[in-house]
């Protein structure tokens, strides 16, 4: 028998165990912050061994091996040839990286970080020889001569210049636009798929997106999340993917688990302090217009008259959204005020309905609570009318959803 | 043996909550530790999924969450003289299988005992004198006391987040709790759940007839709540699928919701599902545990060695496992030698329907575990002498899963079929309340478990094979409350009421109750219990068996929250104790 | 003898068919896309029940939940087709059961079902003896027996008054009584409680699974109909 240590063991940190070095557990942070592994790790692929698909617009982009294997990885890469990748798109030999690799965010890494992120790759990441498969894009996508002309319009300046005169604002600006790349999908895009602005010198910067199916939200309006909540709560969010009002999911429910969960909780503050300084505050408007819940009051007294959306509400959602649609704090998330229900393009919402959604498991919140997807019991004329229920219920008030809609969605599910 | 597995520091045998928990501890303690559930994988999502689950069919009627006869069941006799006959279909108990355990499928009902139940003979002795328990009853003490547990049962009730109201804190007496309980160090970690009608019928019934109506502490959550490993609960919803069904929204404890997440994010720990444990494997002179022999998936055997044995299966399984094992001596009643198998005892429940043609209740409408119960006819509470039995119970009301194939109760006389009971059933359903008795069960000398000598599981093992029968006095004791449940009936202003109590044989058919305990006893004396206070095994030393087989007779509350503050006291001493100087406790 | 029975009789089936039979499309789809279908037991072909079996059941269910009063009876809730396909499935099979010997069906029936014979086989072996019983004292299989005679036949194998070769008469009759009962109530997807009809009937919301709200309504009937599983409104 071992001799055993008594009290809490830290062995919650899933990090390799190879290089022991203090610059490979700093290169690790950063690598967490940047979520690499968000793209370069497959589902049940081996650590930055590449090989997960991207659809985009083009055809599909498979990621690299980042991995130090000297053949079909980095290995072989030196520090300069590292730098290039990362900040600057352009690979060892001379060709760009397809732009889903956000270069253009990671510009803003400081040599310090770069250097510490390429010790991490070189001696805390094991080795995997296996090649990722090369990317399939459409013709004359497939060539990337043409990502040059591409490169020389949309890139930004190499570097970063601290915009604010406070540190933790300096802090959070240089994460969210930087390593964070938070623009690339909180950001709109241009028809060369450029993301529109890089920081929030620009008014486009982190002013909602699209990502498939999904509205990727605002994060700078007045009624955005990092306007409407308090520190607290974008804490919360951030950091265990659940608050009071909603729950990630998806693809923010990956950069919680992989990334943010992971961040110090001074870098967490500092996001948030920035989030809130580069919004546009809500202004104290009087409720005399606010919609009021007469919808509540309906689905409690379960007369068999009412509409079909509430039909399919009671049939459907209320075992967890309740009556009311507000759930319950941090387990079930309310529908009212929520972007996912409220968005104008409704195929997140469209999306959930059908395929449900499932919260990260964090350090802090290790409960991955799950819910799930009704498609298989809904008909997509159900689906646009309890959509519709929901975006127009309590005191919500967004446009109804068509039947034409979701046969689109599902269809690209 | 097909294959051995990498050896680990310790393997569990059951990832239900004494598995579960016990899997928690032994991590943070740096152990390497796997567990082995010889049932599928369970999770909230998609196993418990909303609308699938609400299938009173398939869950309630199909028993599909449970335990299947055909890969493990008991023989049941009432006495020695009968040849015993396989339980083979489930019937009086319903032992869970898979990851959860009956964790997954319990209702949720998370007492405490009194203090004096936790050493009831000396109790006995103390107040009645010695002549008084017959000379075949084998009550015993467990060795360690309630003021020892009271830290651990506040634990446990703040992993698994009960729902209730405290009547004792630190000997104060609180408004709306039970008067009667032994002192908690603090308030229940949520308010108690909002009763459905027919509970506030009765607690107005049960006070005005002098009685001290509380809310039965819940393990449904009565708000969203996060525990101390981080894990969280919803509202329940009072969905009404809640014995026998996995829970659909997080509100209901189990080790799905309050643990396994938070145990699966360890680097330390892992499981595998669909591997059934054969026997724990010793080594050549008894005294310590190899590890264990499970069968996989495939049905090829494996052996998982192991520095040290946890069996956290189910109260029937642990002690059958010792048994086939050969982890301590088997117990002979005509010798009296032998301690693995004696001591089992079950739970003697009843059941009172109360009609009522003005009054509706929704019957679909309720949590597993919400009710108004009383406490006033407890073990503590009772002369024994006076009432010419040795026992106690909690009558409570109780409405949750009142689905129509298993649970539409009909006044006595209406006929089972044809049109006079389709009327019936039309006029009656959501028109009547439920009374519920769960009251003790002493042990006896020949109310025992050994392995048969007849049946073999699909593995070729001997079945284990229950001797019991309900003795004269749980009998009195039943036919006791019938009367006293009566009585808060007629005073709830019923119109008639129906009462099914065992008055005879043991039956094994109708639903009873899964409160099997004992067969694997813990005690101060190694002569009469098979495990140590700390769950020790006294034989094997490297095998602690949590679960409610330590118990050595049933007191009238439910058992999980003794079972759960056990598992956590015997965990203190593994990580304190044992793994510091592996050897037999004190 | 009132022939206003829903089910052809045993010489109609074999004379005409299915052609004459009652339209029944047996809806597969998701119920959500089929919302209101209607369903007779007449057009289902059963997958494990003989001709003769069939017959014999769609008689027996037809007593033990007839169609007379308020309510709907066995027949027209499907109850016949869900036990047809729960023999056929793996109840039928026992396969959760302990099925190994030695058996003493003659035990104390405190010690719970004994028997060697699976629920298929105990159907089976039972209605044949039935039909045999029934020819041997009233002239007649059971299907053709007035409904009090019908009556009279259940009740006696309830009792164990009837002794049937191979198996105990109330052991069939309790699988068949429970069954029934299951088939009237339990989800529509198993093929009985057409319509959710039986659910209507008593008032049980079925799927709903949903009651926070309604914990505080005291003595208020719930008035909202109920949902399968599948998605089907009532």
């Amino acid at each position: 028998m071992k001799t055993l240590l008594t009290g809490i063991c830290l062995v919650l940190l899933a990090a390799p165990a190879l290089g022991q070095d203090d610059d490979v557990s700093a290169g690790r942070y950063i690598a967490q912050l940047g979520d690499c592994a968000a793209c370069h790790t497959a589902p049940g692929g081996k650590p930055f061994a590449g090989g997960l698909a991207i659809d985009s617009p083009f055809g599909t982009i498979y990621t690299t091996n980042i991995t130090p294997d000297p053949v079909h990885g980095i290995g072989s890469y030196s520090l300069e040839d590292f730098d290039k990748a990362v900040r600057r798109g352009i690979r060892k030999d001379g060709a760009n990286l397809y732009p889903a690799m956000p270069y253009t965010s990671y510009a803003k890494v400081s040599d310090d970080d770069i250097k510490v992120l390429y010790e991490y790759f070189m001696k805390g990441v094991g080795p995997v020889p296996v090649a990722a498969p090369s990317s399939d894009l459409k013709f004359p996508f497939n060539i990337r001569f043409g990502l040059e002309g591409w490169d020389i319009v949309n890139r930004p300046a190499i570097g970063f210049s601290p915009p604010f005169d406070d540190d933790r604002l300096n802090r959070g600006a240089y994460i969210v636009e930087g390593l964070g790349h938070c623009g690339a999908c909180h950001s709109p895009r241009d028809l060369m798929q450029a993301q529109e602005g890089y920081d929030a010198s620009s008014d486009t910067f982190l002013t909602g997106g699209q990502l498939g199916v999904w509205a990727v939200p605002d994060l700078r309006g007045p009624a955005s999340a990092p306007q409407a909540w308090s520190a607290e709560e974008l804490v919360d969010y951030l950091t265990t993917g659940r608050n009071t009002y909603t729950a990630a999911t998806g693809e923010m429910g990956l950069v919680v688990e992989r990334s943010m969960q992971h961040a110090t909780p001074e870098d967490i503050d500092a996001i948030v302090a920035y989030l809130k300084a580069i919004g546009t505050p809500p202004k104290q408007a009087d409720d005399a217009l606010a919609k009021t819940d007469e919808t509540t009051a309906m689905l409690t007294a379960a007369q068999p008259d009412m509409p079909l959306g509430a039909r399919l509400y009671l049939d459907n959602c209320g075992a967890c959204h309740l009556v009311d649609g507000r759930g319950a704090p941090r387990v079930i998330p309310s529908l009212i005020g929520n972007s996912a229900v409220l968005a104008e393009e409704p195929g997140g919402l469209i999306a959930v309905m059908l395929n449900g959604a499932q919260m990260p498991s964090t350090r802090k919140s290790p409960g991955a609570l799950a819910m799930p997807g009704f498609g298989d019991r809904l008909s997509d004329a159900e689906v646009a009318a309890l959509a519709s229920f929901v975006r127009a219920g309590w005191t919500n008030d967004a446009g109804a959803v068509d039947q034409e809609t979701v046969r689109r969605v599902r269809g690209q599910l | 043996m097909a294959r051995t597995e990498k050896k680990v520091d310790a393997v569990i045998v059951g990832l239900g909550w004494t598995g579960s928990v016990m899997g928690m501890e032994l991590t943070d303690a740096g152990l390497d530790v796997v567990a082995l559930e010889r049932g599928p994988d369970r999770r909230t999502v998609p196993t418990f999924a909303y609308p699938k689950i609400a299938d009173e069919l398939r869950y309630a009627v199909r028993y599909d969450l449970m335990q299947r006869p055909a890969d493990s069941t008991v023989t049941i006799r009432h006495h020695a003289g009968q040849t015993a006959l396989p339980y083979r279909r489930l019937g009086c108990f319903l032992p869970g299988a898979g990851v959860g355990g009956a964790g997954v499928h319990w209702n949720g009902l998370c007492w405490r005992p009194n203090a004096e139940e936790l050493r009831l003979k000396s109790y006995i002795t103390e107040r009645f004198g010695t002549g008084l328990m017959p000379e075949d009853m084998t009550v015993q003490d467990f060795g360690v006391t309630y003021e020892e547990l009271e830290p651990y049962f506040d634990r446990f009730e703040k992993i698994v987040g009960v729902s209730g109201k405290a009547g004792n804190i630190g000997g104060r007496i609180e408004e709306g709790g039970n008067p009667f309980e032994a002192p908690r160090s603090s308030e229940y970690p949520m308010p108690p759940l909002e009763q459905t009608y027919d509970g506030l019928i009765f607690e107005k019934a049960a006070r005005d007839l002098g009685y001290h109506p509380f809310p039965k502490p819940a393990a449904n959550a009565s708000q969203a709540y996060t525990n101390p490993y981080g894990m969280q609960l919803g509202p329940c919803n009072y969905c009404g699928f809640c014995e026998r069904y996995g829970c659909l929204n997080y509100s209901k404890s189990s080790p799905q919701t309050c643990v396994l997440d938070a145990l699966y994010q360890r680097q330390n720990f892992s499981y595998r599902p669909n591997a059934a444990v054969l026997r724990v494997e010793l080594a050549a002179d008894g005294k310590t545990a190899t590890g264990v022999t499970y069968a996989d998936a495939h049905g090829e055997e494996v052996f998982q060695p192991a520095d040290l044995v946890l069996l956290c299966a189910f109260q029937l399984n642990n002690v059958h496992l010792m048994l086939v094992s050969g982890i301590g001596k088997p117990y002979d009643p005509s010798s009296g030698e032998g301690t693995v198998g004696r001591n089992y005892a079950y739970q003697m429940t009843g059941e009172t329907t109360l009609f009522f043609k003005d009054i509706a209740f929704n019957p679909f409408v309720g949590a597993g575990a919400s009710g108004m119960a009383i406490a006033d006819l407890g073990l503590s509470r009772m002369d024994f002498a006076k009432n010419g039995f040795i026992g106690g119970g909690y009558p409570s009301s109780q409405q949750t899963n009142g689905q129509p194939i298993h649970n539409l109760p009909l006044p006595e006389g209406t006929p089972r079929w044809g049109a006079s009971w389709k009327k019936a059933a039309g006029d009656h359903y959501g028109h009547s309340a439920t009374i519920v008795l769960q009251s003790s069960n002493m042990p006896y000398r020949d109310c025992y478990l050994d392995l048969d000598p007849t049946y073999k599981d699909r593995y070729g093992r001997p079945l284990m094979r229950m001797t019991f029968d309900w003795r004269e006095n749980e009998l009195k004791q039943a036919a006791f409350f019938k009367d006293k449940i009566a009585e808060i009936g007629r005073a709830m202003g019923a119109d008639s009421l129906t009462a099914a109590y065992p008055s005879g044989h043991f039956d094994t058919r109708p639903y009873q109750s899964t409160h099997t305990v004992g067969g694997a006893v813990m005690g101060a004396d190694p002569g009469t219990s098979a495990l140590n206070r700390y769950l020790q095994s006294w034989d094997v030393h490297n095998v602690f068996v949590p679960g409610a087989n330590a118990f050595p007779q049933n007191f009238e509350y439910n058992p999980t929250g003794l079972v759960g503050a056990l598992t956590l006291w015997a965990a203190r001493a593994i990580r304190q104790d044992y793994l510091p100087n592996p050897g037999p406790l004190g | 003898m009132s022939d206003d029975r829903a089910w052809p009789t045993r010489r109609a089936v074999l004379l005409t068919g299915t052609a004459t039979l009652a339209i029944l499309a047996l809806q597969d789809t998701p119920a959500a896309f089929a919302q209101g279908a209607q369903e007779t037991i007449t057009g289902y072909e059963p997958v494990f029940f003989t001709n003769d079996e069939w017959i014999f059941v769609l008689a027996a269910t037809d007593r033990l939940i007839p169609a007379e009063g308020e309510g709907p009876g066995a027949l027209a809730t499907l109850v016949p087709r869900f036990i047809d396909r729960q023999l056929a499935g793996n109840y039928g099979k026992a396969l959760s059961w302990y099925m190994e010997g030695p058996h003493t069906p003659e035990a104390s029936p405190l010690f719970g079902f004994q028997s060697a014979l699976t629920p298929a086989e105990t159907y089976r072996t039972a209605i044949a003896g039935i039909d045999a019983f029934c020819r041997d004292t009233h002239g007649k299989p059971f299907a053709d027996l007035t409904p009090d005679d019908q009556d009279s036949v259940l009740g006696d194998l309830e009792a164990d008054r009837i002794t049937l070769k191979g198996v105990a008469a109330s052991t069939f009759f309790e699988f068949l009584l429970a069954n029934t009962r299951e088939g009237y109530f339990s989800d529509p997807r198993y093929g009985g409680n057409s319509g959710m009809a039986a659910w209507v009937y008593i008032g049980f919301p079925g799927a709903r699974a949903s009651f926070r709200e309604w914990v505080g309504q005291h003595n208020t009937p719930y008035p909202l109909g109920p949902v399968s599983i599948g998605g089907e409104r009532a």
